[in-house]
Order: structure tokens, then sequence, then C-alpha cells
């Protein structure tokens, strides 16, 4: 953590040139860095000329959002101002957290696009309301990845993974709460699906009396991990699947896509999303409130919130879910795309398994259940 | 003044950190350390002192046979391990594991293997400068009376070694203590796991800074111990 803000602070120091600077921090991997760097930034600087932008990448998982958090907080606790991030990519936690705490800057009802910010995750966040605080820069799906050879019927459902998981030991993976999201999107799932209260969970108010089905679909989560193996984290997943250690597991679909175009996966891997579904998780794009250059930084997530950019750089390039109205992008994209886009997960699967993530206090109480029961 | 800016003052944070909620003082911090990680406590002292004795049972051969025999090639090989980053060493032996013993290479006993690689180059560094101090007079008198290669190691440089080794030892057992990088890149996501991924995991999942640091403060006791015997030793 101290190395990651030691990094970032070195990297926004540099001094500033003639042309404007707009920092840029990203707490996501380093494909995400790069596309801010070499598509949309220099993309943006087109339209805006004397821009330049400084992007920095802050790490990966959850950690990077938090550096970011760390560093704004910062400067907000010391009276500093401005704050030298003028625009950050953080995760749906860390962005609520800020919300909460008074750390953005409103400012999606300024955008041309405005319109095109839609979905249930732009209005609340673990319980937060962040409506006008964030544009998702793409939706990032977690979902079941098998391998068509090694399973002749890809699980329909939750009631068929575990099935098939008890049918094959040791052949289904995920990693747990502790290797990254995809995991804990995982067990929020097993939750929703054991609890049958997706609803309540995600829309709270929070009622600590569901603390005993929680308990109760965790314990059953227990006996479930024995058929599983738990693997080192999403990339590890990913990695072990590649490997044919195991048969399915739970991933992220940008990353099974990003690892298939670079060649590093097997290309028959498919996802598939079972009922009753899985979380969505956006990287959502954010302006601090005391940003230097906050106009600046709102015309630039206004330029990455065009349709015809999100279906370029977004989904035709690197095969993300578009963060703003599908449904202004999608048609935007090539039929190759389109098919790449949705081969195992459709839009329809997408538009009726898609979960949000669960308020914050009961996100704590199944992890802390998780780390209590499960270990 | 150094000193207290750089470790004394972050230390008292720290330390005042896990005692702290909403400005008053608790220990509530610490019974969830309790709570969720005292297995972990156990699990990791377990690891650092399984790699410890990994690494004394690969260092005290090769360093003794380097003592009786000076082979420079060989020497030079033993301390590759000090300058290879512990991040490359966890990716390395992940790699080289998974595939053939996927089983370990997550495991307890493949991080331990892991950590022993790396701290190989460490021991072998203060084994061989402990080996070389013995005057070649005693090697010569048991010589004498018959005693050969394994025997000289065990019954002269050993013993003769002993506190150097058990100076090696106690460093290298803390420095196991807080490791991360290795655990990170080799243990799996479930099951016990190594104190400082719990550091992590508490702050870079939760943004839980009070856990994180009563992890921290017990990470700093579990070391202290170590040191304590370290401080005794030089003083001795």
């Amino acid at each position: 953590m101290l190395v990651r803000l030691l990094i970032l602070l070195l990297a926004l120091a540099v001094p500033a040139a003639a042309a404007t600077r707009v920092n840029v921090a990203i707490g996501a991997d380093v494909n995400v860095v790069e596309v801010h760097k070499t598509v949309l930034g220099p993309g943006f600087a087109q339209t805006s000329k004397d821009t330049e932008f400084n992007v920095v990448g802050t790490g990966t998982g959850e950690p990077a959002s938090r550096a970011i958090y760390t560093k704004l907080k910062a400067q907000a606790d010391t009276g500093r101002k401005p704050w030298d991030i003028d625009v950050a990519l953080v995760s749906m936690a860390v962005a609520s957290q800020m919300v909460k705490e008074g750390l953005l800057h409103r400012y999606v009802p300024q955008l041309k696009n405005a319109a095109l910010v839609k979905g249930a995750e732009v209005k609340e966040a673990f319980g937060v309301t962040v409506d006008g605080y964030v544009v998702p820069m793409f939706q990032n799906q977690i979902a079941i990845a098998y391998n068509p050879a090694r399973v002749a019927a890809p699980p329909k459902t939750f009631e068929e993974l575990v099935a098939w998981a008890a049918a094959n030991p040791g052949k289904f993976g995920y990693n747990g709460i502790k290797g990254g999201v995809s995991g804990v999107g995982f067990t929020m799932g097993w939750v929703y699906w054991k609890t049958g209260q997706y609803k309540a969970l995600t829309q709270g108010p929070f009622d600590k009396s569901k603390e005993g089905a929680i308990r109760e679909a965790i314990t059953a989560l227990r006996d479930f991990n024995k058929t599983a193996l738990i693997t080192n984290g999403n990339a590890g997943t990913l990695d072990a699947l590649n490997r044919g250690e195991i048969a399915m597991g739970a991933v992220w679909i940008d990353q099974l896509v990003a690892w298939k175009n670079e060649g590093r996966m097997d290309a028959t891997v498919t996802p598939v999303l079972p009922a009753p579904g899985l979380p969505i998780y956006p990287l959502y794009l954010v302006v601090p409130r005391e940003a230097a250059n906050r106009d600046l930084a709102v015309r630039y997530i206004d330029y990455v919130a065009t349709p015809e950019v999100q279906a370029k750089a977004i989904v035709e390039k690197f095969g993300w879910y578009p963060g703003v109205d599908a449904d202004k992008v999608l048609p935007l994209i090539s039929a190759k795309s389109r098919e790449l886009l949705f081969k195992g997960v459709s839009a329809e699967d997408l538009a009726k398994y898609s979960r949000q993530m669960p308020i914050k206090e009961y996100h704590d109480l199944i992890t802390l259940a998780y780390e209590e029961i499960v270990r | 003044m150094v000193l207290g800016a750089v470790f004394l003052w972050p230390l008292a944070v720290s330390v005042l950190a896990s005692l702290t909620r909403d400005g008053a003082l608790t220990l509530a911090h610490y019974e969830t350390v309790w709570r969720l990680y005292r297995g972990d406590v156990l699990y990791t002292i377990g690891v650092a002192a399984a790699g410890t004795v990994l690494t004394f049972a690969a260092a005290i051969p090769a360093c003794g046979w380097l003592r009786l025999r000076a082979f420079g090639p060989v020497e030079f090989l033993l301390k590759v391990p000090l300058f290879v980053p512990f991040v490359v060493v966890g990716h390395a032996l992940r790699v080289a594991l998974s595939p053939h013993a996927p089983g370990l290479a997550g495991s307890w006993a493949g991080i331990a293997l892991a950590l022993a690689w790396k701290h190989l180059g460490l021991a072998a560094l203060l084994l061989l400068g402990a080996f070389r101090g013995v005057d070649e007079s005693y090697l010569e008198a048991a010589r004498d009376v018959g005693a050969t290669g394994g025997r000289l190691v065990r019954d002269i440089l050993v013993p003769m070694s002993g506190p150097a080794l058990a100076v090696s030892g106690i460093l290298i057992f803390s420095s196991m203590l807080a490791s991360f990088s290795i655990p990170l890149m080799m243990s799996r996501g479930g099951g016990p796991q190594m104190l400082m991924i719990d550091v992590y995991y508490r702050y870079g999942q939760h943004g839980d800074f009070a856990t994180a640091s009563a992890l921290g403060v017990v990470a700093y006791l579990l070391a202290m111990g170590a040191a304590l015997v370290y401080a005794r030793r030089l003083t001795a």
C-alpha cells in the first residue's frame, strides 16, 4: 500500500508542462491504464488542444482503489486544495465510501451524455446513493467459465452447478473471499440463491434478523467447498482452467476475454451465467470534490461516455460490456464483436441474471460469516 | 530523531489505531484477531518454523562441504537467492510446482519450500562465515582420529558455530514471519493464511485499518520475541 501511494505521489509530482495536465488515477489492471493512456486520452486530446494526460495505475483489486481513496482522504483531512487527482477510476465499494464521506464532485448532471448513465448500479452502491457521482467506464460481470471439452452440459442454475461439482470433485474452482472480488461475487450469488433474499440484501434496510439465514447459506457453502478447489486469485482460477486442473470456475468475463484476446487462454473456454445470477461489479469514473481541473475532468468523462467511444474503445477493442446505455452502444458495434461479447452469456442472460452487490452491512455480515464458518 | 520519525512514530500510530474505536480505547480489534485469526497466527509460526528448518537442512550440509572443500561456483550458486526478489521466487515456484504438484504449490509445505529457497542465500552467507571462523586445527585433530566429511560438520563445525547458527535462525525465522509476497503468490484463497495476507485483506478488502493494525502488532510481538533472543545472544 505504502509503495503504491509512493508511486502515485511521485507520478503526480512530475512538473507540469505548459499544457493543462489532467491527472488520471486508475485503480485497475494495466490493460485499463493502457486504454486511458493510448486510446481515450489521445482521443480526447484531439478535441481539446493543450490538454495532456498523466495516467497512473495504482494496482489491481480493491487495494488499488483504496490507494486512491487514502490519498484523497489525506488531502481532504489536511485541508490541502486543490487535490491532485482530476479523474479516478475506482471500485463500487470505494466509490460509495467516497460519496458517503463527501470526497466526490456531483458531476453527472453536467454531462451531455447524462441520459445514457442509467441502471440500478448508478443510483445506489452498497446502500449509498451514488446517483450523479459516478459513470461506469464499463460493466464487469462475474460468471462461471467452463471447458466445453470436459463439461458436456454447462449449469443453467446453481442447483445444476452444485450437482456437477459433487459429481466432479475438485474440478470446480473459485478463489474464496481473500483472493479477489470474483470469489466474493460468487459467495454473494450463492447467498442470494440459498436465502432467496436478493431484494432485501441489495436494497435494505439492514435487518440483523437475517443473519441466521445468511449463516445457514454460508454453512452450506462450507460443505460445497469440500467438492471445490479454492484457487489463489482471479487469475489463479483462469490459470487452473487453462491448465486443466479444473474444468469450471468463477471468473471475471472481461479477464477471460482479455486472456483469450492475448492468446493466453484456451479459446474454447466459455462463460455461462447460472440462475439466479451473479454480481456485476462496475468500475466507476469519478471526479474528486476539489480536483484542480474539474471542468476538464468532466468533459473527459463525457467523452468516455459517448456511445461511439464506448462502442470502439470499450466493447470492440477490449470486449468489455458498455458502461452506459447498452441500447445506444450495441447497435454501433460490429457483428463479430457482438458474437464475441455475447458468446455464452447473452444480452438476455445479462438482463435477467446480473445481480447487484449487497448493501455494505450485509456484505460485511456475509464476509464475516465466511471467515468464521468456512475459513 | 531519524529513528523516531521513520520507525517509532509509525509504530505508535499503528499501535494506537489498534487500540481505539471512534476515539475511545478498546480491545475489540484484538478480540477480532483472537476470534478470526488465532489459527493464522499459529499457522504463520508453523510455516516460518518449517521454512527455517528446511533452510538449515539444506544450508548446513552445503556450507559444511564448502568449508571443507572451497568451491567457488557452488558457493556462488548458493548465494544466488539473495539477489532474487521474493515475488519472483513465489511466482517461479508456483509456475514450477502447479503443473506437477498442484496440491503442494498452494499448501503450507509449498510456501515453506519457497521461503526456504529464498533464504538459502542469507543462510549460506551467515553459516559460511561462522564455519570459516572455526580454526583449522580442530578439523585436523578430528581428521587425525578418522573423522570424515559428515562427522566433521556434525561434531565439529555445527557445535562450534552454535551461537552464530542460533542468531542466523532467529533472523531467518523473523523474516519468514513477515513474508508477504511469497504467500500472496502461492497460497490459496481459502484455508489458513499467513498473517501479512490477513493484514492486506483487512485493509484492502474492508478498509479496516484498526484490525489490520492489531494484526500488525501481533506480528511485531512475535518478531520481538525472536529479537529478544537475538539481543541476548549478542550481549551474552
